[in-house]
């Protein structure tokens, strides 16, 4: 009966997220962010599209992580910041009074600047997620999960023979890759990713992108990034911030050879920044 | 400018390189001075206390002759006949070894302890099928013997002294040549019950261990359950304001308030307002339950900066990748973020309490002192609610009578007290070591 239940929602889902495919996912009305009382993010109005790997650059302290953690909400372990205006997933204010962030974050992930397994096997990392959201319902199920998320994670072959052996105990990369398996175990739909790379050597950064464009097919990746170039390969929308605004948003190759504000220009071309 | 060679070094190298070498030596004697002390420590404390675990004993024969003892228990003063009867199997003991003596049986019973006639009295009452045969004892010698047999007490001064004479210590050199009293392990100090003032030789430090041992129970019960709670709380959830600050700074300024004062915060809280109010048995002055609230007292303050330094120092990327998963906050602490504290704070949780067991002045100021000669309680119930003691307590009480045989006792409660902090601070190593080498 619930196993029905379960395929019925499922195939609603693919199919909602088929029409959805070229659909806004998220999308941001006048967004505020203040730490105290300084005004990080001012007034950023974005639509982020499904199936779609939006690239957000600028400046360190610009505000790209900001806006990237407001996304799911991260910034509520923050005391001193605040929120205003509004962020639509689905159409619902994820900062409604009614919204549990809990909730939340199960549908919209999130990879993090430095690898953070947990100090578990590299078993109990994936498992995490789906065992405290209840998502299998036996070991079998927790099994397939956890080698369906390697498999996408791309890491799969590479510690297959050693699934109980410390998650901590793998290279910079595949700790990396280990965490957006981990992240994809919970079935999120939105993905967020705080500069995925940046403490990668290029080629575990080359395995990173290469999987992040395969994940575009399942998921609306969104990533911060400090290189250029690293946005220009991975992804179709380009948002420009700069110092708290939302300078630019377009399609990236319009951003890297044709942008529209001077500061874009600026910024791209190594001349601010 | 001029060229210098890199071989000589200049003015204000070797004025550098003298500082340095200046430091290294202050350094090098501090940790000298300290470690001598440490080892003179030592030295003392073994010296002076091991002799407390070593017991003179005169081992005889018995004879358990039923009409005799039915006369004893007849008779008024009841110890006063089972005196005759060792005094009687003494005699006849020496005649045995050969030994002659004219002493006079009051004399002759100087050498063995004043507790003896009770001893064997109750051995009688106890064991009532071993009435009429003969049984081998080994008596206490009185205090001075061992004494004698262990230094404490010269040839020189037996002529001014009431206590014992040239001819006791004489007698006693041949018994102890014929093997009739000999200095062996004392059990009894470490399981018996503390003796009144005038039987030093008698006395133990059972109910001081097993107190201390009640009042451990409490503390690590509530100290640490409600520390960890609390640093819990004000580490993870609580929102950072003015409020969190000011309770955040009381705490560190309670680690540093003397013990005295909680002891004197227990009296007036606990013994005076709660136990009346309550009427519970369980509060009252001199019962290990009051103690170990007081102790919790003061040992909750060290238990709650321990647990929140081992929380702080749980990498924040850890949070984060939990709540990232949708982890709840609860979640994220309890599957995460408290089994990487965990070390922290068990090693902090035992340093906390091995303090708690060392303390003496709050327990003095709450009565936590056993009648001389007193039993350890035998229930549970009594065990936390009736009269109790702890061994720094037993210690410092030892230390204030009169008797030299007590200094040594007292030395000696202070050798099982260091096994028992030494113990746990290995503890403390071993779980740290156990839990850090599982990542």
């Amino acid at each position: 009966m619930t196993s029905k239940h379960d395929i019925d929602t499922q195939y609603n889902d693919n199919q909602t997220r088929d029409l959805d495919m070229n659909n806004i996912k998220i999308s941001a009305k006048k967004v505020q962010v203040y730490y105290g009382d300084a005004h990080a993010i001012k007034d950023v109005d974005v639509e982020i599209q499904d199936k779609t790997v939006t690239a957000f650059i600028g400046p360190s302290g610009c505000g790209k992580s900001t806006f990237l953690r407001s996304l799911n909400r991260m910034n509520d372990t923050i005391d001193i910041c605040r929120v205003e205006g509004e962020i639509l997933l689905d159409n619902e204010n994820i900062y409604d009074k009614r919204v549990d962030p809990v909730q939340l974050r199960a549908k919209v992930g999130m990879v993090f600047q430095k690898p953070n397994p947990f100090p578990k096997s590299i078993y109990d990392n994936i498992a995490y997620g789906p065992r405290i959201h209840g998502l299998a319902k036996n070991k079998a199920e927790l099994d397939d999960i956890v080698e369906k998320s390697l498999r996408r994670g791309a890491i799969w072959n590479e510690v297959k023979d050693r699934l109980h052996a410390p998650g901590t105990g793998l290279s910079g990369g595949q700790q990396q890759r280990l965490c957006i398996a981990r992240a994809i175990a919970t079935e999120p739909e939105v993905l967020l990713m705080d500069e995925p790379c940046s403490a990668l050597d290029p080629i575990a950064t080359a395995q990173v992108e290469e999987l992040i464009d395969e994940l575009r097919s399942n998921y609306s990746v969104v990533i911060v990034t400090h290189s250029m170039q690293q946005a220009a390969r991975v992804s179709q929308k380009t948002a420009f911030f700069h110092l708290g605004n939302l300078v630019e948003y377009g399609d990236t190759g319009q951003i890297f050879t044709n942008p529209q504000d001077s500061r874009t220009e600026s910024y791209i071309t190594g001349r601010i920044g | 400018m001029t060229q210098t060679s890199l071989f000589t070094a200049d003015a204000r190298t070797t004025k550098r390189n003298r500082a340095e070498k200046r430091f290294k030596a202050y350094g090098l004697t501090a940790i000298s001075i300290g470690v001598f002390m440490l080892v003179y420590l030592l030295y003392t404390i073994l010296s002076s206390g091991l002799g407390a675990f070593f017991q003179t004993r005169v081992t005889m024969d018995i004879p358990l002759v039923q009409e005799e003892i039915i006369k004893a228990e007849k008779g008024l003063l009841k110890t006063k006949a089972y005196k005759k009867i060792i005094a009687n199997a003494l005699y006849a003991e020496l005649a045995e070894a050969g030994i002659e003596t004219t002493m006079k049986e009051k004399e002759l019973l100087g050498i063995i302890s004043g507790r003896a006639p009770a001893e064997l009295r109750s051995f009688v009452q106890e064991n009532p099928d071993q009435i009429g045969t003969t049984v081998e004892f080994k008596l206490l010698a009185g205090s001075f013997i061992d004494g004698y047999m262990k230094g404490r007490v010269v040839r020189e001064n037996a002529e001014r002294s009431k206590n014992y004479s040239i001819a006791q210590l004489d007698l006693v050199d041949q018994m102890q040549k014929a093997g009739i009293l000999k200095k062996g392990f004392n059990l009894a100090f470490i399981t018996g019950n503390d003796a009144s003032e005038s039987s030093p030789e008698a006395a133990g430090f059972g109910p001081a261990i097993l107190g201390s041992l009640a009042m451990m129970i409490v503390v690590a019960g509530c100290a640490v359950t409600l520390g960890v709670a609390a640093s819990i709380f004000l580490e993870e959830f609580a929102p950072q304001n003015r409020f969190t600050d000011i309770i955040e700074v009381n705490i560190s300024n309670l680690a540093a308030v003397p013990s005295i004062v909680f002891g004197i915060l227990g009296l007036s809280v606990f013994i005076n307002y709660l136990g009346p109010i309550s009427g519970d048995d369980w509060i009252k002055n001199n019962s290990a339950f009051v103690g170990g609230m007081v102790l919790t007292l003061m040992t909750l303050p060290t238990v709650i900066i321990a647990t929140r330094a081992s929380l702080k120092a749980v990498p924040p990327s850890i949070r984060d990748a939990a709540l990232g998963l949708g982890a709840s906050k609860l979640q994220t602490v309890f599957h995460h973020v408290l089994p990487l504290a965990a070390p922290g704070i068990l090693t902090g949780s035992i340093i906390g309490l091995a303090q708690a067991l060392g303390e003496s002045a709050p327990l003095l100021l709450i009565g936590l002192v056993l009648a001389q000669g007193a039993s350890a309680p035998d229930s549970i119930a009594e065990f936390f609610a009736g009269p109790n003691t702890a061994m720094p307590a037993q210690i410092y009480q030892w230390s204030t009578r009169a008797d030299p045989a007590f200094y040594e006792r007292a030395w000696g409660g202070i050798i099982i007290l260091l096994v028992f902090l030494l113990t746990m601070n290995i503890l403390a190593v071993i779980l740290r070591r156990r839990f850090e080498r599982r990542w």
